[in-house]
């Protein structure tokens, strides 16, 4: 990070700088998320301050994401796959958008097996699925709904909104990796593609070695809108 | 599943330390733990705060930030209070941090926290953690008790009964297994854990395993395979590079092991073993500029910790004067000499350390001076100092007209080493230079045949089920060669076959660990230290081998 003559380069300031940010927003937020517990306010104060949380959340998430693929692509992202509980999983994320969940009055809930098990990155595979769920929550109009599904030794996420559905377009670059900064869907694309860098990074085992994690978006569902789609082998 | 389903754990008896710099996430981590009725919280700004309180009492659960700031970070903080014993066996320990760093991905359990809190920190995530890290520890602490009393056999047998249980930390577990019975020198059980875990997924910590069992028994080629399976391409994994560096160095490839330890320097440059051995390799590639900067940085790391140890010092002050730059190596001892003042032997190598610089810059008088003053003192602990201080000093007290001394010291490097003939060959070479050379071969050939003879003298006593004349031989010896590894496990093998026979001796028994131990530290890839650690735990006890 710093040359030979000991001076900082400019990835230096980006990098803490990023971090100045995340751990501000992360206070923000969490200051934010206590406001929407206080009762007493009133209804629009609520929905401006959980519009403010979402914002701060959305940021958060994209400069973690931001370090992490920075990381990825320096090749010193400790990519550390271990057995984790699906439950788990899907209850911390659950947990993680419930107040905006509730403040936007979306009914959110989950499904997973109790006692199922799969190998995965967790931070990397939270931040997608937390990404997603956000996501669905900010389109959906009154459910969302998050399932996590053990397929023989791998992992299957969906992320099912009520909301209009995806864009052609995007249904079209099914491939998230090609579609770089795309102001029409209103953001920049990051999260595409950090959730397609992160299912890359996952690798099958035993005979299954050669395969690798995909990501898909699909209309239709099991609530009608969208359908965001994490497979890990 | 809805959202927040969980429960909060009940914290209101829970002895909770805060670790953090940061006074607004302080905050929000005592509100959080408020709503679970935690009542018992104490907090910390930093380090040195940390290691105050770990010191009065033993908290139940350590929330730690890995960056406090100024002082040592997180993870220095997590081993220096596991190293003291500042942690209960059932002690929770969540490290928080802003990212996933190389940090977290270090592959030996002594190293890690229990688990690691990325940021922003929820209700949901700090008591689900919480929750689950609180049950496992009460589930595992006798394990972690027995790991603590270094009874790895006993720690195996727990492990074994969790895992029958069908424990959900079934792999945490498996992983623990297989690490535990590498320290008790059962290879073939860690190989087929490792085998199996790289069946299911490419895991970093089964190559590393099974490079650490390659390494152990010298397939080095092998040991090189499996590692870089782990280091092509990522940087992130610092243990590897670290087992990397150390099979290259054996396989005589000096300009590759520089290579990466720089590179796990540049992701994590604040380990001083690891700068302590890009000095060394440096230095033996003439690489005087970094062998200088890495030992500085060694020392400097290492200073407040309890990886505080002479040796760095040593070689940053054998590399000055390498360079001509007399006044820094001065500078070197004397912080030596300061920074560990209570050390009787550091603090006698600090000062015999001073004869060969005032003979290179000329000050002969102040050189014979001071090996006069020393000379009884070196003497008297020449079978306990580090062999390369020895190189450098008996070639000076040589010049100076001092054989004796200088020959006790060779000597007894030779006798500690009694397997190692470079070992003979450097201490030939230097009384050779002295022209000494057929006293040399007589004293040194002598120690070295000293040591094979008491060797083979006590294998044949033991034979011949003269038990306790062997033990006398070889407890004897050990005075003469207190660092010789093979010397100290021999003598292990006997105090422990004599238990087996007489029964369980308290004071034997610290003995035997005690040569166990201190011959793992000289040699740490000797199988046998932990086989001989395993028949220990057996004498007198009911586990029946496996």
């Amino acid at each position: 990070m710093s040359d030979s003559a000991g001076k900082l380069d400019i990835t230096t300031f980006l990098l803490s700088a990023i971090h100045d940010m995340k751990n501000s927003l992360g206070v923000m937020s969490s200051y934010l998320e206590e406001a929407l517990a206080l009762d007493g306010a009133d209804a629009p104060a609520r929905t401006r301050t959980a519009r403010a949380l979402y914002e701060a959340q959305r940021v958060n998430d994209h400069l973690i994401q931001l370090l992490a693929l920075y990381k990825i692509d320096q090749a010193f992202y400790p990519f550390d796959p271990e057995h984790h509980c699906l439950a788990d999983l899907t209850e911390e994320a659950l947990a993680r958008v419930a107040v905006l969940a509730e403040s936007a009055g979306i009914e959110l809930d989950g499904e997973c097996p109790d006692t199922a098990y799969g190998w995965f990155d967790y931070e990397l595979v939270f931040g997608v699925v937390v990404q997603a769920l956000r996501n669905a929550l900010h389109y959906a109009r009154a459910r969302v709904r998050l399932e996590v599904q053990s397929v023989g030794a791998g992992v299957r996420i969906l992320v099912d909104d009520d909301g209009p559905g995806f864009p052609d377009f995007l249904l079209e670059h099914g491939n998230a990796a090609r579609l770089g900064i795309h102001h029409q869907s209103g953001g920049t694309g990051l999260g595409l593609y950090f959730a397609s860098v992160v299912a890359g990074l996952h690798r099958g085992g035993g005979d299954n070695r050669a395969a690798s994690g995909a990501i898909r978006l699909e209309n239709g569902g099991s609530l009608g809108g969208g359908r965001f789609i994490l497979e890990l082998p | 599943m809805t959202p927040r389903a969980a429960s909060p754990p009940d914290l209101t008896r829970t002895g909770i330390l805060i670790v953090e710099d940061f006074e607004a996430m302080r905050a929000i981590l005592r509100d959080l733990l408020a709503r679970a009725g935690a009542s018992r919280i104490t907090y910390a700004n930093d380090a040195a705060g940390a290691l105050t309180l770990l010191e009065r009492h033993r908290f139940d659960v350590v929330l730690c930030d890995l960056h406090l700031g100024h002082g040592k970070n997180g993870q220095q903080l997590l081993e220096e209070a596991r190293h003291r014993q500042l942690l209960a066996p059932h002690t929770v320990w969540l490290m928080v941090s802003a990212e996933k760093t190389a940090d977290m991905v270090a592959g030996t359990v002594e190293s890690r926290p229990d688990d690691y809190l990325i940021k922003p920190i929820t209700e949901t995530l700090l008591f689900s953690r919480l929750k689950r890290q609180i049950a496992k520890k009460r589930a595992l602490a006798p394990i972690e008790q027995a790991m603590r009393d270094r009874e790895y056999l006993r720690a195996l047998r727990l492990v074994e009964a969790e895992l029958e249980q069908s424990n959900p930390h079934a792999w945490d577990l498996k992983r623990l297994q297989a690490d535990l019975a590498l320290h008790a020198g059962d290879y073939p059980r860690a190989h087929a854990i490792f085998e199996e875990a790289l069946n299911l997924r490419d895991l970093p910590w089964a190559h590393l395993g099974l490079a650490k069992i390659h390494f152990h028994e010298g397939h080095l080629d092998d040991a090189r395979r499996e590692l870089r399976k782990i280091t092509d391409g990522n940087r992130a994994y610092l243990e590897a590079h670290d087992w990397l560096a150390r099979t290259l160095v054996r396989l005589g490839e000096l300009d590759a092991a520089q290579d990466v330890l720089l590179r796990a320097l540049d992701t994590s440059p604040h380990a001083p073993t690891r700068q302590a051995e890009l000095g060394e390799v440096a230095w033996h590639r003439g690489d005087l500029e970094t062998a200088t900067r890495a030992f500085q940085r060694a020392v400097d790391l290492a200073r407040d910790t309890p990886l505080r140890a002479p040796m760095p010092y040593l070689w940053l002050a054998r590399v000055q004067l390498a360079r001509g730059d007399a006044d820094a190596a001065q500078a070197t001892l004397t912080t030596l000499a300061r920074d560990m003042r209570e050390d009787a032997g550091a603090s006698l190598l600090a000062q015999a350390m001073r004869i060969p610089i005032h003979l290179r810059v000329g000050e002969r008088d102040r050189a014979q001076a001071l090996a006069a003053r020393l000379g009884a003192d070196l003497r008297a602990r020449a079978r306990a100092l580090p062999a390369e201080a020895v190189f450098d000093l008996a070639g000076p007290l040589f010049e100076l007209g001092d054989p004796a001394t200088a020959g006790a010291l060779l000597g007894g490097v030779v006798g500690n080493n009694h397997e190692h003939p470079e070992y003979l060959e450097r201490a030939q070479e230097l009384f050779a230079r002295a022209g000494l050379a057929d006293e040399g071969r007589e004293l040194l050939a002598g120690a070295a045949r000293a040591a094979t003879e008491i060797m083979n003298q006590g294998v044949r006593l033991a034979h011949e089920g003269r038990l306790d004349e062997a033990i006398q031989l070889t407890r004897k010896a050990r005075e003469q060669m207190p660092n010789n590894a093979r010397l100290l496990l021999n003598h292990a093998y006997l105090l422990i076959a004599w238990m087996e026979k007489h029964g369980r001796d308290l004071d034997l028994a610290l003995e035997t660990r005690e040569c166990i131990e201190t011959a793992r530290r000289l040699k740490p890839e000797e199988k046998r230290a932990g086989e001989l650690l395993t028949r220990l735990e057996l004498v007198g006890n009911d586990l029946e081998l496996a």
